[in-house]
């Protein structure tokens, strides 16, 4: 037992310091990094650029790391993070999703995808404390270190003047500036401080698991539950959470190396970080007190009749192009677009139009998909069936999640949904009796009554008319009483419970309905992609059509029909660098669009026209007026007298 | 005097040391119109709050209608007709201003979300546009209105819910005299007009307007009663005298 405990304890301490500083800058500035597990990654790869690369003696190496480079990318984070302080939370998250997508795609573009082994910072060697037990030199190094960061970062924060400030702030921002406190500064600090225990965490985790960049960000998603047993505020709980999960994921592996328990093993952190949110129920309360967004949401427009116009008449295109001009596999990428179209609708509904973030459509998507290889993979003409079952199923799992996080604040959903998406990545989509493993179930030839869906252009056409349907439908529940209701519960949740309508049963209506669209969508998806393989609706492939549908436009039917088309990006000719630099440009565009509920199409016309509209003006300007050559009036005054 | 429609019996409220609310009483008639009066931080917001649900009480009761509403949600409250505006202005600000009362009205019936008795509410809607003469801003986004216009328009989505007990929190603040005229006859009109209308709890920082419109009065200070009773009365009390109205009012 002994020996599983102190590589718990290794373990936790790796974790505890990923915690702790998730908690600091949340609690100092209202920002819950979701990205910090890129940002470990980046800084573990840097660090074995310095030294296993360039090789730097590792007394030159480490330092490099924890006060230059990690402390400068604190502070371009925080000035970044700054800018959107009077933004919604939505748009905060989005972001610091938008981080994470571009340091991991970051990474693996400098450094290549190629597993590395990054050799411990502490001396090799064991030492022996009782009879038969070892720690190695890594063991007690790693655990140390973090003992020492974390009673460190105590003490300043209890004896030091930045440590007062920093309780002024996190106590009252308004106040606290008023008083002289400077909360920027806190907050830089506070975001430099994280950022070195990133970099630490990174390395820390890397040293024992490799340098691989599909390993590392879910292992620091680990920190995010101890961080919640804090109440996300709570340095010392987040850090005894840690090491508790560290224990407990040990004295499990050692228990279990195989079979169902050691998939909950894995599963743990994310099972923990979901119960506590049930647990902590209405406790859980965001910090953000007066930097609240102040102008309201960004004005959502009404879609308005026009706009169905063109919809109608991108149909009409769709319909008389695609199947008589290209090739059966073109017309099936088509329609496998526009399923995804249909997910990523749920996302516009979601996101754009009541502010819930959630990233895990692709996972209820999965459900819809493994649902209906299952019961018409051999017999096709239960795929109606199959359909309904599958939106039985998801319907169920959103209320599940929704119940206890759609009562609290936004971030909670956002978090609720990425533990059940991993969840599902671990318990449900890798175990080979439900999903058939990595090569997945078969779905060949579904079929609606004597319809057959066999050929791409009954696919087409099938996935046409269910992205007409969706897309009509959401544009009825955008003109009618239920989009009121949604632009009420966005704009002001006070005034719409003080005037009758439950906010809770509103948001969670809406996320149960988003899920079973999603649940058909992924159906669909089956349907077009014959054979059903668990990667296509991992966390990744939902954090990728979250960050794709905030670029085509959260807000615009029109912006899940553009996040769909990006799935046609696949059959250009590009050359391979476009390939390769695409995801790190839409995680860009994230970053930098995130206020705007359009998306990048819409920012792109308006700056155009504003380009064209000052060239114009500027060539049309005329020439400045003459200055009046009049005299001073006393001039003109002794001029008159004189004559 | 009838039974109150709302009575709260030692109300307390504290945010961590602070005490905004002190074992506050505070009862409003059936009809008519109730004020209730006070310095800035008195705790009138709050009582606001704590009597439509937005905040719980540490201490205290509230009984609405002869129910104890101390457990109901907001919109319970809202829907045994309650409504109310608030001081700070919660607009729904993508929505023009004919959308903000439809979906207030569609809020308070139930199925409303639905599209249900959709022409009633429309109805009711246009009568409330026109009695508050807000026609000409209707298809107006609420976003871009001027304070005054948006006074109206929170006092007109309260309306839509056909409220029996209407809480108006600074209702004429940051409007100009005029406005505030045209709001002090409107006001009496909505309520005794008919005898049909809501009871009104109104906090309003204009005490000329405040002693012209209500029939009872409650005076905090500090999170503390310290006086009720019909204007003339209150007029007169040293209390609120040296609290809040100074020499001049008295």
């Amino acid at each position: 037992m002994l020996p599983f405990i102190i590589l718990g304890l290794s373990a936790g301490a790796a974790y505890a310091l990923a915690s702790i500083g998730i908690v600091l800058t949340y609690k100092t500035t209202g920002i819950f990094n979701f990205a910090y597990a890129g940002v470990a990654m980046f800084c573990a790869y840097v660090f074995w650029q310095l030294r296993d690369r360039w090789h730097l003696t590792q007394w030159l190496a480490l330092p490099l790391l924890l006060l230059v480079v990690a402390p400068l990318l604190g502070v371009i984070l925080e000035s970044l993070f700054r800018l959107l302080a009077a933004t919604t939370v939505e748009v905060q998250i989005v972001v610091s999703l938008g981080l994470l997508a571009f340091f991991t795609t970051f990474v693996t573009i400098i450094w290549g995808g190629n597993p590395r082994l990054l050799t411990s910072i502490f001396p090799s060697g064991k030492f022996s404390p009782a009879h038969d037990v070892y720690v190695t030199g890594d063991q007690a190094g790693t655990f140390l270190l973090a003992l020492a960061m974390a009673g460190g970062l105590y003490v300043v924060l209890n004896r030091t003047r930045l440590g007062t400030a920093t309780r002024a702030v996190v106590d009252n921002r308004d106040l606290a500036g008023l008083v002289g406190a400077n909360a920027n500064a806190v907050g830089q600090s506070a975001w430099i401080i994280s950022t070195i225990f990133a970099a630490m965490a990174g390395v820390m985790l890397s040293t024992e698991e490799g340098l691989v960049t599909y390993v590392l960000p879910a292992l620091v998603f680990f920190s995010f539950a101890p961080a919640v047993l804090g109440r996300l505020v709570n340095l010392p709980l987040a850090f005894v959470g840690a090491i508790g999960l560290g224990l407990l994921d040990s004295i499990l592996a050692k228990y279990n190396s195989s079979g169902t328990l050691a998939k909950i093993e894995t599963s743990i952190p994310y099972l923990a970080l979901f119960l506590l949110l049930v647990a902590y129920g209405r406790r859980l309360t965001e910090v953000r007190s007066s930097l609240r967004a102040t102008g309201g949401s960004r004005v959502v427009v009404h879609t308005g009749w026009r706009n169905l116009g063109w919809g109608v008449a991108a149909i009409i295109i769709a319909v008389a192009v695609v199947p008589h001009a290209f090739g059966a596999s073109t017309i099936q990428a088509f329609a496998q677009a526009m399923a995804y179209a249909v997910v990523a609708l749920t996302l516009v509904v979601l996101t754009g139009w009541t502010g819930q973030i959630s990233i895990a459509q692709m996972s209820f998507a999965g459900i819809g998909a493994f649902v209906a290889a299952h019961i018409a993979g051999t017999n096709g003409g239960l795929f109606p069936l199959a359909v309904l079952v599958g939106i039985a199923v998801a319907v169920p799992v959103s209320l599940v999640i929704g119940i206890p996080s759609l009562r609290l604040s936004g971030l909670f959903l956002a978090l609720a949904t990425m533990a059940f998406a991993l969840l599902m990545d671990k318990l449900v989509f890798a175990s080979n009796s439900i999903t058939g493993g990595l090569t997945g179930l078969n779905l060949t030839a579904a079929k609606i009554g004597p319809l057959s869906f066999a050929s791409p252009t009954a696919q087409f056409y099938l996935c046409l008319i269910a992205l007409s349907l969706a897309g009509l439908g959401a544009f009825w529940l955008r003109q009618g009483p239920i989009g009121r209701r949604l632009q009420m519960v966005r704009d002001s949740p006070n005034a719409t419970v003080t005037l009758g309508a439950s906010l809770t049963a509103t948001k969670l209506a809406v996320f149960a309905a988003c899920s079973a669209v999603a649940a058909i969508g992924g159906a669909l998806l089956a349907v077009t992609q014959a054979t059903v393989v668990p990667s296509n609706f991992s966390f990744d492939t939902s954090l990728e059509l979250l960050l794709v549908v905030v670029v085509g436009g959260r807000s615009l039917i029109s912006g899940a029909v553009i996040a769909g088309g990006f799935d046609l990006v696949q059959l250009l000719p590009l050359p391979a660098a476009v390939d390769k630099y695409l995801p790190l440009g839409i995680a860009f565009s994230v970053v930098a669009i995130a206020r705007e509920p359009d998306g990048l199409g819409r920012v792109m016309v308006r700056q155009l026209s504003y380009a064209l509209d000052v060239l114009y003006r500027r060539a049309r300007r005329p020439a400045s007026p003459p200055l009046r050559r009049t005299a001073p009036r006393l001039v003109r005054q002794k001029a008159a007298n004189r004559a | 005097m009838p039974e109150p429609l709302l009575r709260a019996n030692a109300v307390t409220v504290t945010f961590g040391g602070l005490i905004a609310l002190s074992e506050v009483d505070l009862e409003v008639a059936p009809t008519g119109i109730t004020g209730l009066i006070g310095p800035n931080g008195a705790g009138k917001t709050t009582m606001f709050n704590v009597i439509t649900g937005l905040q719980r009480p540490t201490g205290g009761t509230v009984h609405y209608d002869g129910h104890d509403i101390r457990r109901w949600a907001p919109q319970r409250r809202a829907r045994a007709g309650m409504s109310r505006t608030f001081q700070r202005l919660e607009m729904f600000v993508g929505m023009s201003v004919r959308d903000n009362l439809r979906s207030a009205w569609e809020a308070s019936v139930p199925g409303g979300v639905f599209g249900r008795q959709a022409a009633a509410g429309r109805e009711t809607v246009e009568e409330i546009l026109s009695r508050l003469q807000l026609h000409s801003f209707a298809d107006r986004r609420a976003g871009e209105l001027p304070t005054g216009i948006c006074r109206m328009v929170e006092l007109g989505r309260a309306l839509c819910t056909r409220p029996r007990l209407l809480l108006l929190d600074e209702p004429s603040s940051g409007l100009d005299a005029g406005e505030t005229a045209r709001f002090q006859d409107l006001l009496v009109e909505t309520t005794s007009g008919d005898g049909l209308g809501p009871a009104v709890l109104l906090v309003e920082h204009d005490v000329r307007l405040v002693m012209d419109v209500c029939q009872q009065i409650t005076v905090l200070d500090f999170g503390r009663r310290i006086a009720a009773g019909p204007p003339a009365e209150v007029r007169k009390d040293p209390a609120v005298i040296a609290a809040y109205l100074g020499e001049s009012a008295a």
